[in-house]
C-alpha cells in the first residue's frame, strides 16, 4: 500500500518538477521556427530577441534523460531537426550567459561546438583577436550557397552585454548584418530593456526583432484566473488511470484522484489558491508551492489542511522567525535600536548610544539581567553578524568599533511581532518593546 | 516512510531535531530519481545545520561533496575542491596535484559531467553566505546546476542568515528552505546532559544524572539570557562544572549539599559570563585593565589625556575648561540644565573628533601643573602614541612632520579613566560632556 502510494508521489514530482511545458505562445513559437527555418533552408542570416518573465519556460534545457521536458525553444528545435537537412546542413552553437562569462570562453566553446577544434589546434594564436578573426574566416568560407548555416542560441543574453567591448555581440551581429556564412542568432533574456543594453554600433548591426512572452491571461477575470489555476493544479496533481508505467493499483489511483476533485470543489481551498494567486499568479510560484506540498505529503491523501500549512508558511517572515532565535540580551539591544530609530527619525546610531539605552533600561528594572560590556559587545557584534543590522561606511580602520555608524535593517514591525511570538521574555521587556518609556 | 531505520537513528544521535530531519529526508534524493535542484537550510549558529547533513548524507551513502566556503577564497579553489571530493580524488603526497584544474565555470562543468556516478549526488556548500561576495554568476549557477549540467545534483546551502539577504538581479530560483530553529531552554538542558559520560569520566568523584541535571539548570539560569550558542554553553559548562566541584573534592560538603554549593559557583558563573565567547582563563590576569598593562612614561599619560580631552570636547569649549580665571561667575543650575544635551549627541557617545596639533600641545601645557620645556623628547612620545595606535592619524599626510596632520584619540573612555587616574587627574571635571553632572 505504502509503496504504491510512492509510486503516486513519485509521478506527481516527476510531473511537477521536469514538465516544463509552455502553453499558448504558438504564434512566437512559429515565428522563431520560421526565421530559424529561413537560415537553415535559404541560408538568410538573422538575429532575434526572444523575451520573457523568468521561468516561463524559454529556456533551452538538455532534453536527453526525460522527454517531459518541452521549453519553447526546444519544442521548435525539435521539429527542425526532424527536417532532414538539419544535420547536413547546420550546426548549432549554445552559449549560457553564466557559463561563458567573457568572450575567451564563448569562444573557446564555439570552437568546440563547431568542431573546430582540430582546425584550430595546430595554431597559434597570438591574440584573442586572431582567434576570432580565423574562427569567423571559417565560418567566411565558401559563398551564401555553400557554407553550413550556423544557429547561436545565447541564453542570458544580458550578461553577455556586459562583456568587454560586447566584442562577441558586435562580431556576431556583423557576420549576421554582411553576406558571410549564413548565421542565425537567437537571444533569450528576461530583461524587458536589453535592448538599451547595447552600444550603438552592436545595436545598429541587431535585427531589432523581439519576440515578447507577454502572460496572455491579463485581461481575464478575477474569477477566471482563480478557474485557470485550478485547472493547472489539477493537471499536475491528477494521476493517469490504468497506466502501466505507474506500478500503481487502481483504486489507489482512483482514491487519490477522487481526493483531488474533492479538493478542488471545496471552498476553503479555493480561498486558500484565491490568496495564492493574489501574491502571485506566476506560473513557477504555482510550481513551487505545488512541490512543497507534495514533499510534505507522508503517506495521507490531499487535505485543505496541508495547502493551509504551506500557504502560511509561504506567508511567514523568515526575518521574524531569526528575531525570535535571539537570546533574551540580543533581542533587548533590538529593541533599543527600534526605540533610537523611532525618537531620532531614522537617524544611524552607534554601539555606545544603544549601549547607554539599555543600561538605563536594565538599570531602572531590577528584573532584568545585567551584563557586563564586554558581553554586551559581542552580543552587538552577532546581531551585526546576522545582518540585522548593516554599517554605514565601510572605512573601519579610523574609527573605533563602539562609534561605527549602523542602520537597523528590521522594521519597529517585525521586531514587535517577535516579541510577541518569542516565549520566556521577561514581562519588562515585553513591555519596554511597546513603549519606550520605562 | 517515516520509519526508515536511517532516519531513526538520527533522530536519536540528533536530539530535538526530528523535524528537520523528516523535511531533509524527504527532499533528499535518496528514495526515488527525482531529485530537486536546491535546498537552503538557514538557522542560527551551532543548531545543527551541517551536522544533521553531514550525518543524513553518510548513513544513506548518497554521494555527497561537502565543501565550506570560508576555506574557499577564488572560485578556483571552489571549482577545484568540489571536483576533488566529488571524483574522490586522492593526492599523491610528492606531487599534490588536483583532480583538473579549473579556473571557471565553464570548465568546471565540463569536468563535473566528465565524473562518472554523480547522478543523484548531493553537493552541500556549507556558509553559503560567502557566495554573495564571489563572482556574480556563482549563486544562480549553483542554484540550476542541474540545467547547466544536465546531471541529477542536489545542491544544498548551509547559512546562518534568510534567504531574502541574496537577492540580486540575477537570483531567479528559489530553493526550497528548511529552517532550523534555535533550541529552548529544555531542549539545551536535554542536549547538555549528553555531555553526562564525558564529564563523569573527567571528574575525580562519583554522581549521578541527576545530580549534573541540577548543575546545568543552574548555569543556564545565569547563561541563558545571553547566549544560546550550544557550542559555547557546553565550552562553558564544562569549564565550571570542575570548580562546582571543587567543594565535593575537597571534602568541604557532599554532593547532595546544593545550597553551598550554589553559593560557591554563584560568583564563579558571573565572572565567567563576562568572559564569553573570548576562551580565556577568569583566574588568569589577561582580563585585568588594560590600561594598567600599559606602561606608558609620565609625559605621554598626560599626553594621551590631552589628546583624549581634545578629542571628545569641542573647540568652542576649551576656553571655559582649560582657562582658569576667565573672570565670570559659575553658572546656575538653570543655565546648566538648559545647556546640557539630550544623550545621545553626547561627545562620548558620538566618536572621536579629530584635533590640530597645536591644540593638543595647548591643552597639555593647561593640564600639565609644571613647566615642562618643549623638546625633542616630547615630540617623539606623540609619535609614539601613533605607532601604539593610541593615537590615529584622521588625515592622510605624507607623514614626514608631526604639524599639519590632524590626530584621533584611539582609546575608550574606560581606558582614560584609569589612565588619568595613575597620574591622580580627574577627567571627568574637563570633560564638557561631565561637567554638568
Amino acid at each position: 500500500m505504502e509503496n504504491n502510494f510512492n509510486h503516486i508521489i513519485k509521478h506527481l514530482k516527476q510531473n511537477i518538477l521536469k514538465n516544463r511545458t509552455c502553453y499558448g505562445y504558438e504564434k512566437e513559437e512559429q515565428q522563431i521556427y520560421d526565421l530559424l527555418e529561413r537560415t537553415l533552408d535559404c541560408g538568410e542570416s538573422n538575429s532575434a530577441l526572444l523575451i520573457g518573465p523568468r521561468r516561463c519556460g524559454k529556456t533551452l534545457v538538455n532534453n536527453n534523460n526525460s522527454n517531459l521536458v518541452i521549453s519553447l525553444v526546444n519544442k521548435v528545435l525539435e521539429q527542425l531537426q526532424l527536417k532532414d537537412n538539419f544535420q547536413t546542413d547546420c550546426i548549432l552553437v549554445k552559449l549560457n550567459g553564466l557559463i561563458h562569462t567573457d568572450d575567451r570562453l564563448a569562444l573557446k566553446s564555439t570552437t568546440s561546438q563547431m568542431q573546430l577544434d582540430n582546425v584550430v589546434d595546430g595554431k597559434v594564436f597570438g591574440t584573442f583577436a586572431e582567434n576570432l578573426a580565423f574562427l569567423l574566416e571559417c565560418l567566411r568560407t565558401g559563398d551564401k550557397c555553400k557554407s553550413k548555416s550556423v544557429i547561436f542560441i545565447l541564453e542570458a543574453f544580458d550578461l553577455f552585454c556586459s562583456h568587454h567591448n560586447q566584442t562577441l555581440l558586435y562580431n556576431l551581429f556583423d557576420v549576421s548584418q554582411s553576406a558571410q556564412a549564413p548565421i542565425c542568432i537567437l537571444g533569450i533574456t528576461c530583461r524587458l530593456d536589453v535592448i538599451e543594453l547595447l552600444e550603438k554600433r552592436v545595436k545598429s548591426r541587431f535585427s531589432h526583432r523581439q519576440i515578447f512572452l507577454l502572460p496572455h491571461d491579463s485581461q481575464t477575470s478575477k474569477s477566471d484566473a482563480l478557474e485557470d489555476v485550478l485547472r493547472k493544479i489539477e493537471d499536475y496533481l491528477r494521476v493517469p488511470e490504468g497506466s502501466v508505467k505507474l506500478k500503481t493499483n487502481d483504486t489507489l489511483t482512483k482514491q487519490w484522484n477522487k481526493s483531488l476533485t474533492n479538493l478542488l470543489k471545496d471552498k476553503k481551498f479555493k480561498n486558500v489558491i484565491q490568496r495564492l494567486i493574489d501574491i502571485d499568479n506566476s506560473e513557477s510560484m504555482l510550481k513551487d508551492f505545488l512541490v512543497k506540498v507534495i514533499f510534505q505529503l507522508n503517506g495521507e491523501n490531499l487535505t485543505v489542511d496541508i495547502f493551509q500549512k504551506q500557504l502560511n508558511m509561504l506567508e511567514e517572515d523568515d526575518m521574524i522567525k531569526v528575531l525570535q532565535d535571539l537570546t533574551v540580551l540580543e533581542l533587548c539591544l533590538i529593541i533599543s535600536m527600534k526605540h533610537h530609530i523611532e525618537i531620532y527619525d531614522n537617524n544611524p546610531m552607534n554601539f555606545e548610544m544603544i549601549y547607554n539605552r539599555f543600561i538605563k533600561f536594565a538599570n531602572a528594572n531590577a528584573g532584568v539581567q545585567n551584563f557586563q560590556r564586554a558581553v554586551i559587545l559581542k552580543a552587538f557584534e552577532h546581531i551585526q553578524g546576522l545582518e540585522l543590522i548593516s554599517m554605514l561606511s565601510n572605512t573601519t580602520s579610523k574609527v573605533q568599533k563602539e562609534y561605527q555608524f549602523f542602520k537597523l535593517l528590521v522594521t519597529p514591525r517585525q521586531i514587535l511581532e517577535a516579541v510577541k511570538k518569542s516565549s520566556g521574555l521577561p514581562t519588562e521587556v515585553t513591555q519596554w518593546a511597546h513603549s519606550s518609556l520605562t | 516512510m517515516a520509519t526508515d531505520p536511517v532516519v531513526l537513528s538520527l533522530k536519536q544521535s540528533l536530539p530535538c531535531r526530528d523535524s528537520q530531519i523528516d523535511q531533509l529526508y524527504n527532499l533528499l534524493p535518496g528514495k526515488d530519481d527525482i531529485s530537486i535542484p536546491s535546498v537552503y537550510i538557514c538557522g542560527a549558529a551551532s543548531t545543527g545545520k551541517s551536522a544533521v547533513v553531514t550525518s543524513m548524507l553518510h548513513k544513506l551513502e548518497i554521494k555527497h561533496a561537502i565543501v565550506n566556503l570560508v576555506e574557499c577564497y577564488t572560485s578556483k579553489i571552489l571549482f577545484e575542491n568540489i571536483l576533488n571530493k566529488f571524483s574522490d580524488h586522492t593526492f599523491d603526497p610528492t606531487n599534490p596535484l588536483p583532480y583538473a584544474k579549473c579556473d571557471n565555470l565553464m570548465d568546471f562543468i565540463s569536468h563535473l559531467k566528465g565524473i562518472n556516478g554523480l547522478d543523484k549526488s548531493v553537493l552541500v556548500l556549507d556558509k553559503a553566505e560567502e557566495l554573495r561576495h564571489m563572482d556574480a554568476n556563482l549563486l544562480p549557477a549553483f542554484l540550476r546546476i542541474t540545467e547547466l549540467t544536465n546531471l541529477n545534483i542536489t545542491v544544498i546551502l548551509i547559512s546562518d542568515i534568510v534567504f531574502e539577504k541574496y537577492y540580486n538581479k540575477s537570483t531567479d530560483v528559489e530553493p526550497l528552505k528548511v529552517y532550523f530553529p534555535q533550541y529552548n531552554k529544555d531542549e539545551l538542558l536535554e542536549i547538555l546532559t549528553l555531555d553526562f559520560d564525558y564529564v563523569k569520566s573527567e571528574a575525580a568523584i562519583d554522581f549521578d544524572v541527576d545530580f549534573y541535571k541540577n548543575y546545568l539548570s543552574l548555569f543556564l539560569s545565569v547563561f541563558y539570557r545571553a547566549c544560546r550558542d550550544l557550542c559555547e554553553l557546553r565550552y562553558m559548562s564544562r569549564v565550571n562544572f570542575t570548580k562546582y566541584l571543587q567543594p565535593v573534592v575537597q571534602k568541604q560538603c557532599s554532593v547532595s549539599d546544593s545550597m553551598v554549593l550554589w553559593r560557591n559557583i554563584a560568583p564563579v558563573l558571573k565572572n565567567s559570563l563576562e568572559v564569553l565567547y573570548l576562551r580565556v582563563d577568569v583566574t588568569s590576569d589577561q582580563m585585568n585593565n588594560a590600561a594598567h598593562s600599559l606602561e606608558l612614561p609620565y609625559y605621554a599619560k598626560y599626553l594621551l589625556v590631552a589628546a583624549y580631552l581634545a578629542s571628545y570636547n569641542s573647540t568652542k569649549d576649551d576656553k571655559k575648561i582649560f582657562v582658569r580665571n576667565t573672570g565670570k561667575k559659575s553658572k546656575s543650575v538653570r543655565e546648566i540644565k538648559a545647556k546640557s544635551k539630550v544623550s545621545e549627541q553626547l561627545n562620548t557617545q558620538l566618536g572621536p573628533k579629530p584635533f590640530t596639533f597645536d591644540r593638543l600641545l595647548a591643552i597639555f601645557y593647561a593640564i600639565l601643573e609644571e613647566k615642562v620645556g618643549f623638546n625633542n623628547n616630547l615630540l617623539v612620545q606623540v609619535s609614539s602614541l601613533v605607532e601604539l595606535r593610541l593615537l590615529v592619524l584622521s588625515t592622510v599626510g605624507d607623514g614626514t612632520s608631526l604639524d599639519g596632520q590632524k590626530y584621533k584619540c584611539n582609546v575608550s573612555f574606560d581606558f582614560i579613566h584609569s589612565t588619568a587616574k595613575t597620574i591622580g587627574f580627574n577627567i571627568k571635571k574637563y570633560l564638557s560632556d561631565f561637567r554638568h553632572l
